[in-house]
């Protein structure tokens, strides 16, 4: 497509795996790769000097978010979203539609939109894929998501749930349909169809007789067994197109993105990494650490030794800030500069996963790399969770083998 | 002797203060001067300046690396009440600071804990800048304190022990000042008597004791008549002038500055450090004319919480119109929220350069904290930007005339602020000075919210729902009936 390119340049000979360039309006991104989430246009703190500088390249906004502040009449005046922000990489936005349905207990859908009552005054209102369009045609976001029908995946109707996506498939072709600037920006597509897997495989031949430049799958993270997770990861990546990017929503969790990468997904959001940050936890390789515990209050290490994050890089190298796990406990929850950092910290750790997950997929020494970052999170190298066990040694790696 | 040179000897310890330029007049007593103040290590600081206020160790809002690249700032006030609260979990472990590791690049304790970057110059006191005011009153060993976890003493030893430990370049002695009467009001004469007799047998215990070399001393002056604390002003003077302990001195209220002249003029040799947290650029001014070299300022930090951008330059420009021009923007106001010109047009900042006044109103209007890191970095800058112009003006000699335009030119208080602030913690809400009804209103959004019904993996917006959906039109009302 006119707005996106798509170049293969490595793939794991024994997972899924692949390393790719993606090069967007915005620039060029490597990919696997996490995208921060900056949900009012803004990532918690960090400006967007501080964003690139963790070799961020594209990051999310929400458009239901940005519809309400600034709103569209704003976003219109100033040029749209990058413009708005200072950001000058690329940018993804949601349809506006999940975070309605979650969000507002009162949503339901109806083949015209989401249609809500107003919490304010009760009166019934309605989102459609034209109107999701043409806010994201305003915030000029690199790639769009389309409007979808989402459910949790372990909704217990089948009835509904096929229509659900079937429905999702339709609002695919009116969001095609409306949307105004195929040139500049991308329209991804979502994978829909719950838990059952012949649901997914039909909702994959749907959706890829469509051609959008990228492919996402949807409706996960919503509370299933990991196991599922990983079964309907597999699932359509097996059947998706080898030269389209594909994008698993909301996933975000290191052992996710490890194994979805090994199940062969591109893309990965979720706002867990920065949130958790505002709550004083620190992502490592050895698992998730409270910095608010009594017993990092005199430790004057990095929040994680060897980490190349600015906080954490070694005093006297460049950039280097010298931050201690015990500064981070003294302001933990008591000012924002504690938060900034660990967002920081917890932003790199998570781009730099991605990082190095593709160097070791050009390297073609994947497995080595999943083998090497389970141990981290579990030094018996005994107690793995079966769900990643399972699915791994669905692509060829034997974790509990040494 | 030299001050452009940065000291190089190991030998070479000491702090050098030199006035450069003075609009000292034949036969006057104090008036506006420009100096330079030099520390070992340190970027040298041309006077009059200010120095950063900061919060639990940090510039709030501002993380190091930021401060590295886009402030000015050259010094940075920190207060020992900030570091040695009470764990709760552990009562029997000493403040963590005492014990932080040093580095080249984080030369004391203090740096090190705090991740100061070490071009700073770090000024330690006892107590937060404005103090929270404590019920408890001071004894003829100690002061009450007001840490993170409550009240508590810090006794003269115990002071001095932290100031040779964690060795911050300039030390302000402990004062005992009255922290429990409304501001604004002074102490009965019976009790600003006993002040001055305390804080001049804590001067005298400070320095007969070992204290390290490497930190220098700015006595407090007290906020209370020359008369009441001349003897102590005059031990100062004759004692540890000549002595070379004494390096600076911490004025609690500048207007005692022309009595000094009057009657000690070799404490006017000295830097003078006020703290007396002008809430204006026209009281800085006045302070300045009267011979003030360097100011802590918690007016910036408050006035970027309350979602303002200062708008003033010194000289004032050539003002035209006959209304006076306001101190600062307020950018929480509606009017800015499609304007996507620079928070001021004449700054240069980062926040200036990077975005426009659209993008902080949005940040404000939906609470990101990167609003208020914004505005820290104009707000400095700006205040940098003023001290810049006080400095050449005095050297041109056109201070006072210049004084005069400027306080015709802009209003004569800051705007209040109609945005809502950051979330304020007690320690913090607490020292607003007596405002905790309005700090518990300003209170109710949270940066940090608990979640805990939350999905943690969907973020979820401030909002009060459909009225601001259909405003805003993300959604659309639809026609007719309902379902
Ligand atoms: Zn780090
Ligand atoms: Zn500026």
């Amino acid at each position: 497509s006119a707005a996106l390119t798509f170049e293969l340049v490595g793939k794991c000979s024994t997972t899924r795996a692949r390393a790719s360039i993606l090069t967007l309006p915005h620039g060029q991104v490597n990919l696997p790769i996490f995208m921060p989430v900056a949900t009012q246009a803004s990532l918690k703190g960090l400006t967007p000097e501080q964003l690139e500088a963790t070799g961020c390249r594209l990051c999310l906004n929400n458009t239901y978010h940005l519809g309400l502040k600034p709103g569209q009449e704003v976003l219109d005046a100033v040029g749209g979203a990058h413009k708005f922000q200072g950001w000058n990489h690329n940018l993804l936005t949601d349809s506006g539609g999940f975070q309605m349905v979650s969000l507002l207990k009162l949503a339901n859908v109806t083949e015209e939109g989401v249609r809500f009552l107003s919490p304010h005054d009760g009166s019934p209102m309605l989102l459609t894929p034209e109107h999701s369009m043409s806010l994201q045609n305003s915030i000029g976001s690199d790639i769009m998501m389309q409007l979808d029908d989402v459910l949790v995946t372990t909704h217990p109707d089948k009835a509904r749930m096929r229509e659900a996506m079937e429905r999702s498939v339709r609002w695919l072709d009116r969001c095609i349909a409306a949307h105004k600037y195929p040139e500049r920006q991308n329209l991804f597509c979502i994978i829909q169809g719950g838990l059952d897997l012949e649901m997914r495989r039909e909702c994959c031949r749907e959706m890829v007789a469509r051609d959008t430049p990228g492919i996402a799958i949807g409706g996960l993270s919503g509370g299933e067994a990991k196991d599922d997770f990983c079964k309907v990861v597999a699932t359509c990546t097996e059947q998706l197109p080898e030269l389209k990017p594909r994008y698993v929503m909301g996933i975000g969790y290191p052992e996710d993105l490890v194994v979805s990468v090994a199940l062969g997904a591109d893309m990965f959001d979720c706002v867990w990494p920065t949130r958790t940050a505002r709550f004083g936890n620190a992502i490592t390789k050895h698992g998730v650490l409270n910095m608010k515990r009594e017993m990092y209050a005199a430790d004057f290490g990095p929040i994680e030794e060897g980490c190349g994050c600015q906080c954490c890089r070694p005093v006297g190298q460049e950039g280097s800030l010298g931050i201690t796990r015990a500064f981070i406990h003294h302001n933990a929850a008591k000012e924002t500069v504690a938060a900034h950092l660990l967002t920081l910290h917890n932003v790199w750790y998570q781009l730099d996963l991605m990082r190095q997950a593709r160097e070791a997929i050009i390297a073609d020494q994947f497995p080595a790399f999943v083998k090497k970052f389970f141990v981290g999170l579990y030094p018996d190298g005994q107690s793995y969770p079966s769900w990643a066990v399972n699915a791994l040694r669905g692509v060829g790696i034997e974790l509990l083998e040494r | 002797m030299t001050v452009d040179t940065e000291p190089q000897e190991p030998e070479s310890t000491a702090m050098r203060f030199e006035v450069v330029s003075s609009a000292l007049k034949e036969g006057t007593a104090a008036a506006a001067r420009v100096g330079r103040l030099a520390l070992p290590g340190r970027r040298p600081i041309d006077t009059p300046n200010f120095i950063a206020v900061t919060s639990r160790g940090t510039l709030p809002h501002v993380t190091p690396d930021n401060i590295s690249k886009h402030l000015q700032v050259s010094g940075a006030y920190f207060s020992l009440e900030d570091f040695v609260e009470k764990s709760q979990q552990n009562l029997s472990r000493p403040p963590p600071i005492f014990s932080a590791p040093t580095s080249t690049n984080h030369p004391t304790p203090l740096y090190s804990f705090t991740g100061t970057p070490s071009h700073i110059t770090t000024i330690l006191a006892a107590r937060r800048l404005p103090a929270v005011p404590s019920p408890i009153g001071n004894s003829t060993k100690s002061i009450s304190v007001f840490t993170n976890t409550g009240f508590q003493n810090l006794s003269t030893t115990d002071y001095l022990s932290a100031a040779s430990t964690l060795e911050p370049d300039i030390t302000i002695p402990l004062a005992d000042l009255t922290n429990n009467s409304p501001p604004g009001t002074s102490p009965t004469s019976k009790r600003a008597l006993r002040m001055a007799e305390r804080t001049d047998e804590w001067i005298v215990d400070w320095f007969s004791s070992p204290l390290s070399t490497s930190t220098s001393t700015f006595a407090p002056v007290l906020p209370i008549p020359y008369p009441i604390q001349w003897e102590y002003l005059s031990r100062l003077a004759e004692d540890y002038i000549p002595s070379s302990q004494l390096s600076g001195l911490a004025v609690h209220d500048p207007d005692i500055i022309p009595d000094l002249a009057t009657h000690q003029p070799s404490l006017l040799s000295l830097p003078l450090l006020s703290l007396s947290n002008p809430s204006n650029p026209h009281l800085i001014l006045r302070h300045i004319a009267l011979g003030t070299d360097l100011f802590a300022l918690p007016l910036i930090n408050a006035v970027s919480d309350a979602g303002l951008a200062l708008n003033f330059t010194f000289p004032a420009p050539p003002s035209p119109g006959s209304t006076p021009l306001p101190l600062a923007v307020d950018l929480s106001l509606p009017s800015f929220s499609t304007s996507v010109t620079p928070l001021s047009e004449s700054c240069t900042c980062y926040a200036c350069k990077s975005h426009h006044k659209s993008y902080i109103h949005h940040l404000l209007q939906a609470r990101e904290m990167l609003g208020w890191t914004l505005l820290q970095i104009h707000n400095h800058a700006t205040m940098s930007a003023f001290f810049g112009g006080i400095q050449r003006s005095i050297k041109d000699a056109t201070f006072e005339d210049e004084r005069l335009s400027f306080s015709r030119a802009y209003d004569s208080e800051m705007p209040a602020g109609v945005g809502e602030r950051p979330r304020m913690r007690g320690y913090q809400y607490k020292s607003q000075g007596g405002e905790e009804n309005a700090g518990k209103k300003k209170n109710k959004p949270a940066w940090q919210k608990e979640l805990a019904v939350e999905d943690d993996k969907v973020e979820v917006p401030e909002t009060d729902g459909g009225r601001e959906l259909q405003e805003k039109g993300v959604g659309e009302v639809v026609k007719g009936s309902g379902r």
